[in-house]
């Protein structure tokens, strides 16, 4: 805050969780990448709050507090977070400080239901906010940022995914993934049949597209995104033939599927079977996949 | 508004297309060796990745892509090695072969895994059935044909040496021969389909250029059969029960004329001899599965070639032939092609029964009669074509009627009914030609043909080279004489052991010859006058003749002078004339002094009527002379005519110093055993040496002097006693005389008779040196 | 025309590029002869026989290093095979080697200094004046004054050779 002409102003620093916090490297706004702290699940976060007044000044507060919020923000409603967790503890009543001062702090056995989540329409965010309110100036606030990523057990049920489909008399294909949940690092295994090709078929793709809903109701808000394209075929088959599908997850920048996280989003994801013909017509199939955090 | 771009023709678009794409591959090339050269994995991988997309382009006829994939696999091997650097510093080649697989697009991704599989297999990190297994599964993904054709090739290429085959590093974990059989037939199925189906793209127009391109790509199909024929592992068990029953369906099922023609060959050409020995019914079978168009039968015929060769080098192999029926089999097989496939050519069918033929009698030798059937059979297929034979099928006819000739002696090809029937089908002048063959062969067996009716049959055969052609001149007279003259060698090689027969075979050859024309029989007769000749002597021997096998020789005479006479009487009387003087030695040397005579006589007739030339009366005279010479049976009388004769005519020769020399030979004919007549043989040379002085001028008169010097000197050893001391010296004398006149003339060739003049005194002096009675007698010569 | 061929024995041992020069007495009578001659050797030398057609001399005369040898059919030389008259012929031709055929029948002589050979026939061919042909030939080795002449006789089907030496004297 110096270069705007105020002098040398005060300091926050949170330390919480130490050295040994793994933490993880996320694609933030604008493609700058930070690197935060990582969570998971039901954790107690504490550690110690620093305040240093300015050097050779007094500062004068209304109270200390901490909070650790859980928030949700919407693009249509961008600036306006939604709360899911807002805890608070008071760190020091109203007074002066002269010197530096460590408050420690702990919230335990914190839940954290949701995955943090950078999304398009959706964001989600963890982090701990220092206030020291003033009563004459402005309060100095200060957010700390965390990561959340929740594991899951690999789900009991499992089926393959196979379907048949097709444009009468012009292409019959039917295919067949072996799953129908993935771990984020995961391969998708499967086979496509061609039962009838009487289009000149150039090639085929899997992709995987994300789609993230916001909103409710007639305002729901849909955004598709696709993370990964693979070619699977060069060339028409003819019919009889079948080619196998393996596509590895691992390269691409998954999440686990959300299924309306407090009421305000989803995130989905599909997998995309595109013909493309000679002509560039795209025929394709789409097919919901779950996706799930097997390991942090 | 841009200049319109000057139109390329398709070649040199083509050209241009290769070029950008290499160049591009080049230079991707270059920064992935770069990124090799700094460790750098994922770098390297990308710019393999980009080099192996130029590996995409649709635009590249099959060469100038596979100029481009050459191009490609070659900077692969550097992206191997480098993997192979990367897997011996300890790093996994299971995550290398997951981290290449993250590529978009298939092709360079499935040439990554390929490079990357191959140095899996190497590293034995897995088992390479494992790994083989998949990378032959994923290269399914590439379905467009010439991408995937060469894919696949790759592939190919990149494990031949890696399969787990019996004896290889790769066996044992690695698998076993079953799967690299199972790998190599999947790969092979998959790149025979992505082929057959290229048939079908694009434009029917282009229906030929398509065809071409397919048959420029069709051995990297082949390459795979060629590979599983190399596994050590492969036995005639698993190629019976696994891998031809496979390969097969694939072929049967494609049902597409180039890829059955193609592989049914390659099948054939690949796998060795004894393998198709073993499933001769099973290619027969698939060869009745075959498209109509595809022309079974030279496949058919390469099969039997092959099997023909097998029986050849290794003869221990035949009775297994015999065992398992070949040849019925085959026999079936070429029926079958012939009345199934209604549009064969006459080529292909000419072809098939070759190759049947040359099985037959490298296979089944002591079978004539299997020999015989095929000849028939092709006779009846053939002739029911209603076809000439011409161009290629004449050589493959002819080869098909030779190839009886190269094995059996001609004796047993004699007997063979269907034999000229196959040689009615060519034309005449190959016919021709085939009959050269037959005479050709008979000669190079050198084997006797012992019974006319077999001479029969063989002129038969060869019937258009005995026969007159009605044409005044044979059109090529080299050929012509050569044919004549092998005819008239044959002759020699027509012979029954016994009189009777002999006679009889010379009288079927006489009877065949007769209708020869007169061109021909100055090349046939006089041989079989020889015979006839060769037969005297026989008989004169009498040696074991059997029982009515006698023959009198004047019948045989009886048969020489017809003969000789049908010489005479056809333009050739010098030729009928000198065989009368054979015959007339022949008759003398049996006895038979009438007979001499009328040789004689019929041989003077010609001397008198038809010989006029001077330098032939000269020769024939001396044969006159010589025969007579040697002629003991006459009584005087007949004797004395005939010398009469030889002494009338020598005197009526046109020269001086000819009537001489025939005057020397003259004179011997006083002087035989028995009747040794001193004064004639005198007068024989002292006539001559008066006669010639006057017209031959001093060198020609010392010349016949010196060579009556000689005879005089040879009368002289004998004891002649007409020829005295004084005679020969007066000789001398004249001699001496007459050479000192020509000094100056012709010096070259008074040296000559001067050198000549000189060796006889030397021979003199010999003589007086020998000392004894003959010295005795030469002592008074002065020399 | 009197035999189909050169045996397969003598064939054997004729073998192109070790011959030097061919002499031949004559009747060959056909051309497919002369070309399997030629074929031996380039350097082939013929006379006129008894049956030859076409333009063979009657005698020929050569010199083979220090030898001048002639060659002649023989039929022209009555009595037939005498040697006293072929003597005379060798001295005609002022020869130190006369070669001549004819009779059918190898004879070799010597008379006073010089040498007659008659090499017979290599056909085995019919012949008036011999009863039973043998096919026979002659290699001669000429080094310097010597000359060996090897005889090759075909008995029974079996070769026979002898060995004839003979040097000039000069």
């Amino acid at each position: 805050m110096n270069f705007l002409g105020f002098g040398p102003s005060s300091t926050i620093e949170v330390d919480f969780g130490g050295a040994e916090r793994r933490t993880v490297t996320i694609k933030g706004d604008g493609g700058s990448a930070e690197t935060l702290p990582l969570f998971s699940g039901v954790e107690t976060l504490a550690g110690q709050v620093r305040v240093t007044p300015p050097p050779g000044k007094k500062l004068e507060h209304t109270g200390v507090k901490i909070e650790l919020l859980g928030q949700i923000e919407l693009m249509f409603d961008r600036g306006n977070f939604y709360d899911f967790i807002n805890l608070v503890h008071n760190l020091d009543a109203p007074g002066e400080l002269s010197a530096a001062k460590v408050y420690p702090f702990e919230f335990s056995r914190v839940e954290m239901q949701y995955e943090s989540y950078n999304g398009v329409n959706a964001r989600l965010r963890y982090l701990l906010r220092v206030t020291v309110a003033r009563s004459y100036s402005s309060n100095l606030v200060k957010d700390f940022k965390f990561w959340v990523r929740n594991v899951s057990e690999a789900p009991q049920i499992n089926n393959s995914i196979k379907m048949e489909v097709g444009i009468e008399d012009c292409l019959h294909i039917e295919f067949e993934y072996q799953k129908s949940k993935y771990h984020l690092k995961d391969i998708v295994v499967g086979k496509i049949f061609f039962l009838l090709v009487r289009i000149k078929i150039k090639h085929m793709e899997i992709e995987i597209r994300r789609r993230e809903s916001t909103g409710s109701g007639p305002n729901t808000y849909n955004e598709s995104d696709t993370i990964a394209k693979y070619e699977i075929m060069d060339g028409a088959p003819v019919r009889g033939e079948s080619i196998p599908v393996r596509l590895m997850l691992t390269p691409y920048d998954l999440t686990p599927t959300y299924r309306n996280i407090s009421n305000k989003f989803s995130v989905k994801y599909y997998l995309n079977l595109v013909l493309v013909d000679e002509e560039e017509r795209r025929y394709f199939k789409q097919q919901e996949i779950t996706l799930y955090r097997r390991d942090l | 508004m841009s200049a319109p771009e000057a139109t390329l023709s398709p070649a040199e678009e083509q050209q241009k297309w290769l070029t950008e794409t290499t160049n591009n591959v080049k230079q991707h090339a270059y920064y992935m060796k770069q990124a090799i050269d700094d460790n750098n994995l994922r770098e390297a991988l990308k710019h393999t990745a980009a080099m192996l997309s130029e590996l995409r382009t649709s635009q590249l006829s099959p060469q100038k892509y596979y100029a481009l994939y050459m191009k490609a696999c070659d900077e692969l091997l550097h992206l191997e090695s480098f993997f192979r650097e990367l897997h011996k510093g300890g790093r996994s080649i299971a995550e290398l072969y997951e981290l290449v697989q993250h590529a978009g697009n298939i092709l360079p991704r499935m040439y990554l895994l390929i490079t990357v599989g191959s140095v899996f297999v190497q590293s034995k990190d897995a088992p390479a059935k494992d790994i083989l297994k998949d990378l032959v599964e994923m290269a399914r993904g590439v379905q467009h044909p010439l991408r995937g054709l060469f894919l696949r090739a790759y592939l190919a290429q990149c494990t031949k040496d890696k399969l787990p085959d019996q004896g290889s590093e790769y066996e044992g974990e690695g698998g076993d021969v079953k799967d690299a059989v199972e790998f190599l037939l999947q790969n092979f199925t998959e790149m025979n389909k992505l082929w057959v189906r290229m048939q079908h793209q694009g434009s029917p127009r282009l229906k030929e250029k398509r065809e071409k391109e397919r048959q420029e790509l069709r051995d990297l199909v082949g390459k795979n059969l060629l590979v599983l024929s190399q596994l050590e592992g492969v036995d005639l068990e698993i190629y019976q029960e696994l891998v031809l029953p496979r390969v097969l369906e694939q072929v049967v099922n494609c049902k597409d004329e180039i890829g059955q023609t193609y592989l049914m060959d390659a099948i054939i050409q690949v796998f060795p001899d004894d393998f198709h020995l073993n499933t001769l019914e099973t290619l027969n079978k698939a060869l009745g599965q075959m498209q109509p168009t595809v022309k079974t039968g030279s496949v058919l015929a390469s099969l039997m070639t092959r099997l023909s060769r097998y029986a050849l080098e290794s003869p221990e192999v035949i009775p297994k032939f015999e065992e398992l029926q070949a040849f019925s089999l085959l026999r079936e097989a070429v029926k079958k092609v012939s009345e199934i496939q209604t549009d064969v050519a006459m080529l292909d069918l000419v072809t098939l029964y070759q190759a049947l033929m040359s099985f037959v009698v490298q296979v089944h030798k002591a079978s004539l009669d299997k020999v015989d059937e095929v000849l028939a059979e092709a006779a009846t297929v053939l002739a029911a074509q209603n076809q000439a034979v011409s161009g290629k099928a004449v050589t493959e006819l002819v080869a098909l009627l030779s190839a009886p000739l190269s094995v059996y002696d001609v004796v047993p090809i004699l007997s063979l009914q269907a034999y000229p029937k196959v040689m009615e089908l060519l034309e005449e002048p190959v016919r021709k030609e085939m009959a050269v063959t037959i005479v050709r062969s008979v000669l190079k067996s050198n084997t006797c043909i012992t019974d006319s009716e077999k001479v029969d049959t063989l002129f038969g055969f060869i019937s258009l080279l005995i026969k007159d052609d009605g044409l005044s001149e044979p059109e090529d007279e080299e050929e012509f004489e050569e044919q004549q003259c092998l005819v008239s060698r044959l002759v020699m090689l027509l012979k029954a052991p016994q009189p009777k027969s002999q006679l009889a075979i010379l009288n079927t050859v006489r009877h065949h010859f007769g209708m020869g024309g007169p061109l021909r029989l100055k090349y046939t007769l006089p041989p079989l006058v020889f015979a006839g000749l060769r037969l005297i002597t026989q008989v004169q021997k009498g040696e074991d003749v059997e029982e009515g096998e006698k023959v009198s020789r004047k019948t045989i005479f009886g048969f020489l002078h017809q003969t000789v006479q049908a010489l005479g009487s056809n333009g050739q009387p010098g030729l009928a004339m000198r065989l009368y003087l054979q015959c007339a030695a022949a008759a003398n040397a049996n006895g038979f002094e009438d007979i001499a005579y009328e040789f004689f006589t019929q041989g003077f007739l010609i001397y008198e009527e038809e010989i006029s030339d001077s330098r032939e009366q000269v020769t024939s005279l001396q044969l006159f002379i010589g025969t007579l010479h040697l002629c003991t049976c006459f009584g005087q009388e007949n004797r004395d005519a005939l010398v009469h004769k030889c002494t009338t005519y020598s005197s009526r020769l046109l020269k001086k110093s000819e009537q001489c020399r025939a005057a020397y030979s003259c004179s011997h004919l006083f002087w035989v055993p028995g009747s040794k007549d001193s004064e004639n043989v005198a007068l024989c040379l002292s006539e001559r040496r008066m006669a010639s002085t006057p017209q031959m001028g001093a060198q020609g008169s010392a010349t016949v002097a010196a060579a009556s010097l000689w005879r005089y000197l040879y009368f002289f050893d004998e004891g002649n006693t007409a020829v005295t001391v004084q005679l020969l010296q007066g000789l001398m004398d004249l001699i001496a005389e007459e050479m000192a006149k020509t000094q100056s003339d012709d010096a070259e060739g008074s040296n000559q008779t001067e050198n000549f003049y000189a060796s006889t005194l030397r021979h003199i002096k010999h003589k007086k040196a020998e000392g004894g009675e003959v010295g005795a007698r030469y002592a008074e010569l002065n020399v | 025309m009197r035999a189909t061929d050169i045996p397969p024995q003598f064939k054997q041992l004729l073998v192109p590029g070790k011959i030097q020069h061919i002499l031949c007495t004559g009747d060959l009578c056909v051309k497919e002869v002369h070309d399997y001659l030629k074929g031996l050797c380039s350097d082939l030398h013929v006379t006129k026989g008894e049956f030859d057609e076409g333009t063979y001399p009657e005698t020929k005369v050569l010199t083979i290093g220090a030898f001048k040898i002639g060659i002649s059919h023989g039929h022209q030389v009555v009595p037939w095979g005498d040697l006293e008259s072929l003597a005379m012929l060798q001295r005609q031709l002022d020869v130190d080697i006369l070669i001549t055929g004819h009779t059918h029948q190898f004879k070799a002589y010597k008379y006073e200094d010089r040498l007659v050979i008659n090499p017979g026939s290599a056909t085995g061919a019919y012949s008036a004046i011999t009863p039973d042909v043998k096919p026979s030939f002659v290699l001669m080795d000429i080094d310097g004054l010597r000359v060996v002449s090897y005889v090759y006789e075909l008995v029974n089907g079996e070769v026979k050779v002898d060995k004839i030496e003979f040097t000039k004297t000069s």
